[in-house]
C-alpha cells in the first residue's frame, strides 16, 4: 500500500508492506522511498512499537505519544492502533439506511461511552452493506466536524471489495491531507505468529 | 566616668542644636533612609512570603512524606509502603493541624483538538481543606465533592489550550505500576484560578479514588501533606510526622520539597543586609560631612576644652555621641514612619497591572508588605554600628587637636 501526505507545499509518499491477523496484532513496515525503507510499527493490542533503522532502536510508544501524527501523517497513533474499540466503547444507533450506487448504505452514529477513552463527541460511520466503511467523521462535543476519513475508490481485490483509496482530513487545515492507497492485498495468507514480536519488528526475516 | 558621660552627653546634645538648621537637614536625611530600609525591606519580605505561601499551597503543606524513590521518579511506581487506612490509622490522634493524602502521577491528558502533560493529582477535598488552593481558586463550575468524584478539575490556562471548557470530556492517559497504559474518559467539572499559569498548566485535580481506580492502586497513594502551624518552624513536626511512619518513608519539609522557594527565604536574608549597607553608605557621607564640619566650626572651643583639662577621649566621645544621637532620632523617625506607612497597606497592594511579569517568578497580584521587628532591629543596630565606625575619624581627628594651635587658629 501506498501513504501519501500532502501539505500546501510539498507531497511525499510511503510505500508499505503490511501484515494483519485478527484484530490484534499488525506490523507495518515501510519500502520506499530508501530514506524511510525499513521504519516499522507493530501493534499487539494496547501497546505499539516502533523501529528505525537508522538508529537501530525499538521504541514502545509511550501513552503520552498516543495522539501525536502516526510517521507524519494525518493519522495519530491512537487512529492506527485503536481500531476496532469502536465496537465496544461507544453506543451505536443507526441514524439512516440510504441507496448508493445500488446497494445499501447504513448511517451509523457512534457515541463514546462516558468514562471512554474517547475525546470525539460522536463519530459517524456510513457503512456499506459489503462492509466497506464510506465514510468515518469525527466530531467534536459541540457536534462540529473535525475530521474525517473518506474512501475515495473501491475495489475488488483477491475477492473481497475493499475501500482502495481512503483520504484522511482535518477540517481547519483544508490543504493538508494523508490518502492511503492499497495496491494490493491477499486474505487467508498463512503468516507465523513470530512475525508479530519486537525482534521480528527489528530484524525483518520475510 | 559617670559624671563625665552625663558632661558629654549634655555637650553633644546642646552642640546639635546650636545649629539647628544643619541637623534638622541630616535627622529628615536619616529617617528618609531609614524609612526606605525598612519600608523597602517590608515589601520584599511581602513578596518572598506570597511566594513561599503560594509554593507552600501548590506543594501542599509544610510537610510531605513519600516513598524515598518518588522525587527522582514521582511516578505510581513509587507508592508509600502503608495503604490510605494504615496511614490514617497512624496519624489519627497525633494531634496534627491537617494532613491528607494524595495519588499524584505524571499524566497526558487530551481534548479533540490538543493534548498536554500534566500531573494528575487525586484528592480528597474534604481532607484538602486548609491544606491547598484548591479551593479557593475555583473559578468556573463546580469544585470536587469527596473522594469517589469523578469530575475533573483543571486550571482555566490548560482548559483554554485544550480548548475545552466545563461539562465537555477529555480523556486522561497515563501508567499502572506494570507499566501499562490506563486510560478512561473524564468530564471536565471546574476550573481553577490561581492567577499563575505553571500551576494552572501543570495540576490537574480529581477524586482520589476515581485516580486510585484508574490506576488500578486501590487504597494506594503517592504522598501524604501534613500542615504545622508556621511554615518558618517544621523541624519539630518533621520528627513528629517521621516517628509515627515506617522508616521506609522519606518525611522532607517544605524547604528541602521546593529548594527554590526555601532558597529565596535564605536569599532574603542576605539580600536585606546588603540593602541596609548600601544605603547607610549613602547616608554617612552626609553624617562625615556634618561632623567634620561642626569640628571646623569648634576648633578652638575644642582647643580650650583640651586647654581647661578635658581628656582627649573626652572630646573623641563627644563627637560619637552627637554623631548617634543625630542617628538614633533619624532612626526612630523613620521607623515610625515607615511603621505608618505600612499599617495602612496591611490590607495588600494591587500591583496588578505588573501582575504578569511578577507570575514569572511566583507572586500573585496583591502584595501584603510584612513589617519584621528583627529586620527593624537589623537595620537599627547595622546603622548605629556602621555610624559610629564611621564618625571615629572625625572624632579621632578633633581629639588630637593641639590645645595651641587650636585656640591660636582664626576660624
Amino acid at each position: 500500500m501506498t501513504m501519501t501526505i500532502h501539505r500546501p507545499d510539498w507531497e511525499r509518499s510511503l510505500s508499505m508492506r503490511a501484515w494483519t491477523e485478527g484484530d490484534e496484532r499488525s506490523l507495518v513496515r515501510v519500502t520506499a522511498p530508501v530514506r524511510d525503507a525499513g521504519n516499522a510499527t507493530l501493534l499487539d493490542g494496547d501497546r505499539m512499537w516502533t523501529y528505525s533503522p537508522k538508529v537501530n532502536q525499538v521504541i514502545r510508544i509511550p501513552s503520552s505519544l498516543m495522539s501525536q501524527s502516526w510517521m507524519g501523517s494525518d493519522f495519530s497513533n491512537s487512529d492506527v492502533s485503536r481500531a476496532d474499540d469502536i465496537v465496544d466503547e461507544y453506543d451505536h444507533r443507526l441514524l439512516e439506511r440510504r441507496e448508493s450506487d445500488g446497494r445499501a448504505v447504513n448511517v451509523i452514529e457512534s457515541v463514546p461511552h462516558e468514562d471512554a477513552a474517547i475525546v470525539w463527541g460522536r463519530e459517524l460511520l456510513s457503512i456499506r452493506d459489503d462492509h466497506v466503511v464510506l465514510e468515518h467523521a469525527f466530531y467534536d462535543q459541540d457536534g462540529v466536524l473535525v475530521k474525517s476519513l473518506k474512501t475515495l475508490e473501491i475495489a475488488e481485490m483477491d475477492g473481497r471489495s475493499i475501500a482502495s483509496r481512503q483520504r484522511m482530513q482535518k477540517v481547519e487545515t483544508p490543504g493538508e491531507w494523508t490518502e492511503i492507497r492499497v495496491d494490493a492485498v491477499r486474505y487467508g495468507v498463512d503468516v507465523p505468529a513470530s512475525l508479530f514480536t519486537v525482534s521480528s519488528l527489528r530484524n525483518p526475516r520475510e | 566616668m559617670n559624671r563625665l558621660a552625663v558632661i558629654v552627653a549634655r555637650l553633644a546634645w546642646r552642640n546639635l542644636w546650636r545649629n539647628y538648621r544643619r541637623t534638622l537637614i541630616m535627622i529628615s536625611a536619616v529617617t528618609v533612609g531609614a524609612w526606605a530600609i525598612i519600608f523597602m525591606t517590608a515589601l520584599m519580605r511581602g513578596m518572598v512570603n506570597d511566594m513561599v505561601r503560594d509554593g507552600i499551597e501548590s506543594l501542599p503543606g509544610h510537610v510531605q512524606a513519600h516513598n524515598p524513590g518518588f522525587r527522582d521518579d514521582p511516578s505510581v511506581a513509587s507508592l508509600l509502603s502503608s495503604g490510605d487506612a494504615e496511614i490514617a490509622a497512624r496519624l489519627d490522634g497525633a494531634g496534627l493541624r491537617a494532613w491528607a493524602t494524595r495519588v499524584n502521577v505524571p499524566a497526558v491528558v487530551s481534548s479533540e483538538r490538543a493534548t498536554r502533560g500534566v500531573t494528575l493529582i487525586g484528592i480528597d477535598p474534604l481532607g484538602e481543606r486548609g491544606l491547598s488552593f484548591l479551593a479557593d481558586a475555583m473559578a468556573d463550575g463546580r469544585a470536587l465533592r469527596d473522594a469517589d468524584d469523578d469530575g475533573l478539575v483543571l486550571g482555566r490556562k490548560l482548559l483554554a489550550e485544550l480548548e475545552t471548557e466545563v461539562g465537555k470530556r477529555v480523556v486522561v492517559m497515563s501508567q499502572d505500576p506494570a507499566n501499562e497504559i490506563v486510560d478512561r474518559g473524564f468530564r471536565v467539572g471546574g476550573g481553577f484560578d490561581t492567577g499563575l499559569d505553571q500551576l494552572e498548566e501543570a495540576m490537574v485535580f480529581t477524586g482520589k479514588h476515581a485516580a486510585q481506580a484508574l490506576l488500578g492502586i486501590e487504597g494506594r497513594v503517592t504522598e501524604l501533606a501534613v500542615l504545622g502551624n508556621d511554615f518558618r518552624a517544621v523541624d519539630g513536626l518533621v520528627a513528629q510526622v517521621r516517628a509515627l511512619l515506617p522508616e521506609d518513608t522519606e518525611v522532607l519539609p517544605w524547604y528541602e520539597l521546593d529548594r527554590y522557594i526555601g532558597a529565596m527565604l535564605d536569599v532574603m536574608d542576605g539580600f536585606v543586609l546588603v540593602w541596609i549597607v548600601v544605603i547607610f553608605i549613602a547616608l554617612s557621607f552626609g553624617v562625615v560631612n556634618t561632623l567634620v564640619m561642626a569640628i571646623f566650626e569648634r576648633t578652638r572651643e575644642i582647643g580650650l576644652m583640651l586647654a581647661l583639662g578635658m581628656r582627649p577621649s573626652g572630646i573623641l566621645l563627644q563627637v560619637v555621641c552627637e554623631s548617634l544621637i543625630l542617628l538614633a532620632i533619624g532612626l526612630a523617625l523613620g521607623t515610625g514612619l515607615a511603621w505608618a506607612t505600612v499599617l495602612p497597606l496591611r490590607g495588600g497592594i494591587d500591583i496588578s497591572s505588573v501582575a504578569r511579569g511578577m507570575e514569572m517568578f511566583g507572586a500573585g497580584s496583591t502584595l501584603y508588605p510584612e513589617l519584621l521587628w528583627r529586620d527593624v532591629r537589623l537595620a537599627v543596630g547595622v546603622v548605629l554600628l556602621l555610624g559610629f565606625v564611621a564618625s571615629l575619624p572625625p572624632a579621632w581627628r578633633a581629639s588630637r587637636y593641639r590645645p595651641v594651635e587650636a585656640l591660636t587658629r582664626s576660624a
